[in-house]
């Protein structure tokens, strides 16, 4: 096989991999009105829950101690330069903004990510391989309904509050830091934080949660349907999945923070 | 009149008519016909890389061939919409090789599933249902276990329950004595035999386990790269003449391939002697 060959061998396969996530997000979407509590069928609900624990609740403590060890280690870095200019009241700026618009989001994809994605491919995997997928099907039943759906609204609903959630663990980290080192209060740290955040940096970090939500959930299930043969392709997706999300997560986040500053939006008032 | 004959004049549920499928230059199913008569059982036999894989999933519409037709009740599920299959496909259960229960239900609850989504019966009703199709097939007493505490032979039990849960006239097993002991499979070819008898439903079976298809089948067919090598009923096919149905039938093995690899190694020997 030629140079020119394999570009155009691996061209083709980002391609298809594209195309595939695309009808697999749309068909999903269609289905999410249905997952509903009052205006769906109502049964799909109690899946959608059970989800929401297995996705969202249970990540809190791992993505909450994640972002809190992210914030001490930002404020203890970034202390040790601003301490020099005698500016270290800066590191709340620099905390709360770095975390709202960057940290937070990004800290609580990636934990999701290496828990749920994980978990959505294997699980989708095992069922690809145990034929119940296909037992769906004949039973007339929609795997995209029945499985994929569930799991996306999960996330959705839950991702978003998750990076909030790591997102205030951050900024407390900061005020750990600065309650050590310069007795600062609770209450004037937190006035600070809320002068520091604009409204549009809370709007960014919802975005970016949505976005990676999308992003985990559908390449896990993606890498879980794909599985063909027997119980050790379960494996290869499942690294795949994480593989894949991890990547996407961050290109996206370059992609969405490179907008937001193009746009003029990170100016600081 | 012989049972084939007594079949053939009564009507296909399943007539498969001229079905290829090719994946790459692998033939698969090389024009493949076969008809399944109401209220028969058709065992399918093949080995593996027959094909019969690829044929059931054509079948049950989870793929589709190149050529050909499949009518299931005198519906062609190769060119109809998706409501029309889903229609056809209310009709025919599966029980698939590893039963495919799903694991966070319990046996109950794998049961009733179909009768919740897709009818609109009361909940008493349901329950009713439940319990007499695990009631069929013998396990009265283990719908509120869930799959993962079921035995392999409980566990095929269990999907064939489901797989009747909606009353359907064609039942299809693949492998249905696939990784059980010869006590427990025997119990499930007799569950086999119990349901044509009792609910008159036409029965495909697709297996290569000889003993259990020649004491289930009214007629046997036979899939050989991709072709169906041979259709009668069970004692016409036991003396078929086919070599490959022979050798199928006494267990010989193909040429095996570690002597061929042994005659190359000798020779390799043999000829790099001759450059010294």
């Amino acid at each position: 096989m030629t140079f020119l060959e394999q570009v155009g061998q691996a061209a083709v396969v980002r391609v298809e991999d594209a195309g595939a996530f695309t009808i697999q997000f749309w068909s999903v979407l269609r289905k999410l009105p249905r997952m509903l509590p009052i205006v769906g069928t109502g049964t799909r609900w109690r899946s959608v829950v059970q989800q929401m624990l297995a996705i969202g609740a249970s990540a809190l403590p791992m993505s909450g101690t994640m972002a809190l060890c992210t914030g001490f280690i930002l404020a203890l870095q970034s202390a040790s330069e601003l301490r020099r200019f005698g500016a270290l009241e800066f590191v709340v700026d620099l905390v709360a903004i770095g975390f709202t618009r960057e940290l937070g989001p990004l800290i609580t994809a990636l934990s999701v990510s290496g828990r749920s994605a994980s978990a959505i491919s294997a699980e989708i995997g095992t069922m690809v391989v145990t034929e119940e997928i296909d037992a769906l099907r004949v039973m007339g039943l929609d795997p995209v309904e029945f499985i994929l759906a569930p799991k996306y609204l999960a996330a959705l609903i839950t991702i978003p509050c998750l990076t909030i959630l790591s997102t205030l663990c951050g900024i407390f980290a900061g005020y750990l830091f600065l309650a050590l080192s310069m007795d600062m209060s609770l209450r004037i740290y937190f006035q600070a934080v809320a002068e520091a955040i604009l409204l549009r940096d809370v709007a960014f970090l919802l975005v970016k949660s949505l976005v990676f939500a999308t992003i985990i959930v559908q390449v896990g299930c993606l890498e879980g349907l794909r599985v063909r043969g027997g119980p050790e392709a379960v494996g290869h997706s499942t690294t795949a999945a994480v593989v894949k999300s991890t990547f996407l997560v961050i290109f996206a986040d370059l992609l969405a923070t490179a907008i937001f500053y193009l746009m003029g939006w990170s100016s600081v008032k | 009149m012989t049972t084939s004959d007594a079949a053939k004049s009564s009507e296909a549920v399943i007539s498969i008519r001229e079905v290829s499928m090719s994946y790459g230059a692998r033939q698969v199913l090389d024009r493949v016909d076969l008809d399944v008569y109401r209220g028969e059982i058709l065992v399918l036999l093949g080995g593996s890389g027959s094909g019969k894989t690829t044929l059931l999933k054509q079948i049950l519409g989870l793929a589709q061939p190149e050529t050909g037709s499949i009518a299931l009740n005198g519906v062609d599920i190769t060119r109809c919409s998706q409501s029309e299959l889903g229609a056809v496909r209310r009709r025919i259960g599966v029980a698939f090789q590893g039963g495919a229960l799903f694991n966070s239900l319990s046996v109950a609850d794998n049961v009733a599933l179909p009768l919740r989504e897709l009818t609109q019966l009361a909940d008493s009703t349901i329950k009713l249902t439940v319990w007499m199709k695990l009631m069929a097939v013998g396990l009265s007493d283990a719908g509120s276990l869930y799959p993962p505490e079921l035995s392999g032979g409980m566990r095929k039990r269990a999907a064939v329950a489901r797989a009747m849960a909606l009353d359907p006239e064609i039942l299809i097993f693949d492998e249905p004595s696939a990784g059980l002991d010869p006590i427990v499979s025997a119990g499930l070819d007799e569950l086999i035999l119990f349901l044509k008898r009792s609910f008159g439903m036409t029965i495909l079976v697709v297996t290569h386990e000889l003993k259990s298809a020649f004491h289930i089948a009214d007629r046997v067919a036979m899939l050989y790269r991709g072709r169906v090598i041979a259709v009668d009923t069970k004692e016409r096919f036991a003396g078929n003449a086919h070599p490959r149905i022979r050798q199928f039938l006494d267990r010989q093995p193909d040429a095996a391939p570690g002597v061929a690899a042994e005659e190359f190694i000798a020779s390799f020997l043999r000829g790099s002697k001759d450059d010294y």
